[in-house]
C-alpha cells in the first residue's frame, strides 16, 4: 500500500480529460482485443474511468495517468468477460480451436488489423487472452496467471497453443 | 530445443537464468535453430499490432462525460452534511470535533500572542498571516490528536451502515484542517490532507462494497499512521515528547 503522504497532488479531472482525448482509442482497442465485443469493450473503458477516478488517491505520481487507466481498462474487459461467459477462462485440456463465432464474426466493426483479426479468429478465449496479454500488453505470465486464477504452467500452454494456431494461420492470411 | 522454448526466450519470461543461458549458447552454436527462431520472431512480430482507429465522436463524449458525471456526484456528496444530531452516538465524533477545536484553538492561542498582524474573518477561524514556528508546533500537535483519533476509530470498528455520514464529517474536519494548514503556510500538509478527501469520498458514496470499504478504510487508518509517525518525528526533533 503507497502512502498518500508520499506522493502528493492527486489527477486532477482536467488530467483525466486530458489522457481520454490522448488514449481513450487505444484503451478501447485494447479491450476489443481481449473482449472481442464492442459494446463491452466500451463497457469497460467506462467502468475503468470510473473506478480510476474514484481510486485517484491510489495513483502513484511517478506512473502515467493513461498507462493507469489502460491497466484498469484490461482488467475491467477480463472481468467483464467472465462475467458474462461464466468459465471462459478455464484452459481446455485438448488443444481445441474455438471456432464459436459469437459475438462478433465478421470483424467489420473491429479496429484491428485484419491480419490479426482473421488469425485471432482461430484461438480459444483463453489461448487469445493469454497471447493478447503477453505479447501485446506485455504483462508477466506470473501476472496473466493471477488475474486469470490459473497457474504459469497453464498459462504457458495457453500462450504456446495461440502462437502456434497463429503461425499456422500467417499462410492463409498472406494469400487474402 | 522446441518452439515453446524459444517463444519464452522471446517473450523474455518464463525461463530461468540458466536456461536462458542454454538457449542462447545453443543459439550461438546452430545455425539451423538460429533460423527457426528467425522465424518465429518474424512471424511474432507481425502481430505487433497496437494501432486503433479515432474512436466515434459520440463514444468519446460518452467517456467525457463519464468523468464528468462522477466529479459532479462527488461535490453533491461532499456538499451534503449530515444532520449534527446524528453525531451523538458516536463517542469518536465528538473526540474528533474536539481535537479539531484543540488543534485551531492551540494555533490561534499562539498566534494571538505572537502575530500582531490584522486578521481575515472567515466565519468559523480567525486566520491570520504565517505563523512561526512556536504557532506550527502548537497547530500540528492540534492535528496530530485529530489524526491519533480517526487512526484508532478507523481500525477499531466497523463503520458500517453509518460509514456515509461518518465519511461526510470526516471531510467537512479535514477541509478544516487543511484551510488551517494552508494559513500555517504548510502546504506540504495541506496537500496531504487534501489527498485524503477521495478517499474519505469513496466512503461516503451509497454504491461502495462492504469489501472496497473495508480496504479504504485500511488504507485510510495506514495514511494516517504514516502522517501520525512523520508529525511525530517533527515534533520530538523540535520540541521533545508531548
Amino acid at each position: 500500500m503507497v502512502a498518500v503522504i508520499e506522493r502528493g497532488v492527486l489527477p486532477t479531472q482536467a488530467e483525466f480529460h486530458e489522457a481520454i482525448t490522448r488514449r481513450a482509442d487505444r484503451w478501447y482497442a485494447a479491450c476489443l482485443r481481449i473482449t472481442r465485443n464492442p459494446e463491452l469493450a466500451e463497457d469497460a473503458v467506462q467502468e475503468a474511468l470510473l473506478s480510476a477516478w474514484d481510486k485517484r488517491s491510489q495513483f502513484q505520481q511517478d506512473a502515467r495517468l493513461e498507462t493507469w487507466i489502460h491497466r484498469i481498462a484490461i482488467n475491467a474487459a477480463l472481468q467483464l468477460i467472465r462475467k458474462n461467459r461464466p468459465g471462459v477462462f478455464e484452459p481446455l485440456e485438448e488443444d481445441l480451436a474455438d471456432h464459436d463465432s459469437s459475438p462478433v464474426t465478421d470483424m467489420e466493426n473491429l479496429d484491428l488489423s485484419d491480419l490479426l483479426a482473421k488469425a485471432m479468429r482461430h484461438l480459444s478465449d483463453f489461448e487469445r487472452v493469454c497471447f493478447v496479454l503477453k505479447h501485446l500488453e506485455q504483462w508477466r505470465l506470473t501476472e496473466i496467471a493471477d488475474e486469470l486464477n490459473s497457474n504459469v504452467s497453464r498459462v504457458k500452454q495457453g500462450l504456446f497453443r495461440g502462437v502456434k494456431k497463429l503461425r499456422g494461420s500467417m499462410p492463409d492470411i498472406r494469400s487474402l | 530445443m522446441n518452439d515453446d522454448t524459444l517463444t519464452l526466450y522471446f517473450y523474455k519470461d518464463g525461463l530461468t537464468p540458466a536456461e536462458r543461458r542454454d538457449v542462447q549458447s545453443a543459439l550461438d552454436n546452430d545455425a539451423e535453430l538460429r533460423e527457426r527462431y528467425a522465424r518465429i520472431t518474424t512471424t511474432l512480430a507481425q502481430f505487433d499490432v497496437t494501432d486503433s482507429a479515432p474512436l466515434p465522436a459520440d463514444m468519446l463524449a460518452r467517456f467525457h462525460d463519464s468523468i464528468d458525471r462522477a466529479a459532479r456526484s462527488e461535490q453533491q456528496r461532499a456538499s451534503k452534511l449530515p444532520p449534527q444530531t446524528r453525531w451523538s452516538p458516536f463517542a469518536w465524533g465528538s473526540a474528533v470535533a474536539a481535537a479539531l477545536v484543540l488543534g485551531i484553538g492551540i494555533g490561534l492561542f499562539a498566534q494571538r500572542d505572537q502575530v500582531p498582524a490584522p486578521g481575515i474573518n472567515t466565519g468559523i477561524v480567525t486566520i491570520y498571516p504565517p505563523a512561526p514556528r512556536a504557532t506550527s508546533v502548537a497547530f500540528e500537535r492540534g492535528l496530530q490528536v485529530y489524526l491519533r483519533d480517526s487512526q484508532q476509530e478507523l481500525s477499531g470498528q466497523p463503520m458500517n451502515t453509518e460509514r456515509s455520514a461518518i465519511a461526510l464529517q470526516l471531510i467537512r474536519q479535514n477541509r478544516l484542517f487543511e484551510r488551517a494548514a494552508e494559513e500555517h503556510n504548510s502546504k506540504d500538509l495541506a496537500r496531504v490532507l487534501r489527498a485524503f478527501e477521495p478517499i474519505l469520498l469513496r466512503l461516503a458514496a451509497d454504491d461502495i462494497s462492504e469489501r472496497e470499504a473495508e480496504a479504504l478504510q485500511a488504507q485510510l487508518a495506514f495514511e494516517l499512521k504514516v502522517m501520525l509517525t512523520k508529525l511525530g518525528r517533527n515534533l520530538s526533533e523540535e520540541t521533545g515528547p508531548i
